[in-house]
């Protein structure tokens, strides 16, 4: 419905997956990222990193997303890990710190089953993802 | 075709409520699937110029015709702008 082709359309999974939900919080990495990145680029994104920064410290799980409201949460993970891509994508082609990227990657992990992230992560590096990054 | 209809509604008057509540309930699943067919944020009818319409809602609209236990208006964009 989006442009994929039949063979990558998520849902067409092995029917034996079960989402878990994320085991560990890993609230460290974020800071030694930051605080490597120079002190002009810091000053421009402070403000929008920290808040992120403090959410990403918070995390628990995935928020409640308007876009999708019913039972199926396909389109969710699916989204999130597009945004994870694209953000890292577009922020680092503006040469800014991607430590914010991060939300969508936790959303993602706690969403997605971990076979679909491997597979769309092998197709990234194959060159043969569907989705638009 | 309504000629006969109406004909047939004049000799037996008592057809009328069938008439009113399968009309009825044709018109509520036609006016249900076309609401899910323009305004459902799934549905993308030019890939080109609005490829994904999800993206097009703002954090706290609400799609559902009914919700239990979810305030709307408190709900924030949650991820970073890039």
């Amino acid at each position: 419905m989006s442009g994929q082709s039949i063979s990558q359309h998520p849902l067409r999974v092995d029917t034996k997956e079960r989402i878990l939900p994320e085991p560990t919080e890993d609230t460290s990495r974020n800071l030694p990222r930051l605080a490597a990145v120079s002190l002009n680029v810091r000053l421009k994104l402070i403000k929008m990193a920290d808040t992120v920064e403090t959410k990403i410290q918070n995390y628990r799980t995935a928020p409640f997303d308007a876009r999708f409201p019913n039972t199926n949460q396909t389109r969710n993970c699916y989204q999130n890990y597009l945004d994870f891509h694209r953000c890292t994508k577009a922020l680092s082609a503006k040469d800014q710190d991607v430590a914010p990227c991060d939300w969508y990657q936790r959303v993602y992990k706690s969403l997605c089953p971990t076979s679909w992230v491997g597979r769309w992560d092998d197709q990234i590096e194959g060159g043969s993802f569907a989705g638009k990054i | 075709m309504l000629s006969v209809i109406a004909k047939q509604l004049k000799s037996h008057p008592a057809l009328i409520p069938l008439f009113v509540f399968i009309g009825g309930g044709a018109a509520m699943s036609i006016a249900y699937l076309s609401r899910l067919a323009l305004r459902n944020p799934d549905v993308s009818w030019d890939r080109k110029n609005n490829p994904e319409p999800w993206n097009n809602m703002k954090p706290d609209q609400q799609y559902k015709l009914f919700t239990v236990n979810m305030d709307y208006s408190k709900l924030k964009k949650e991820g970073p702008d890039f």
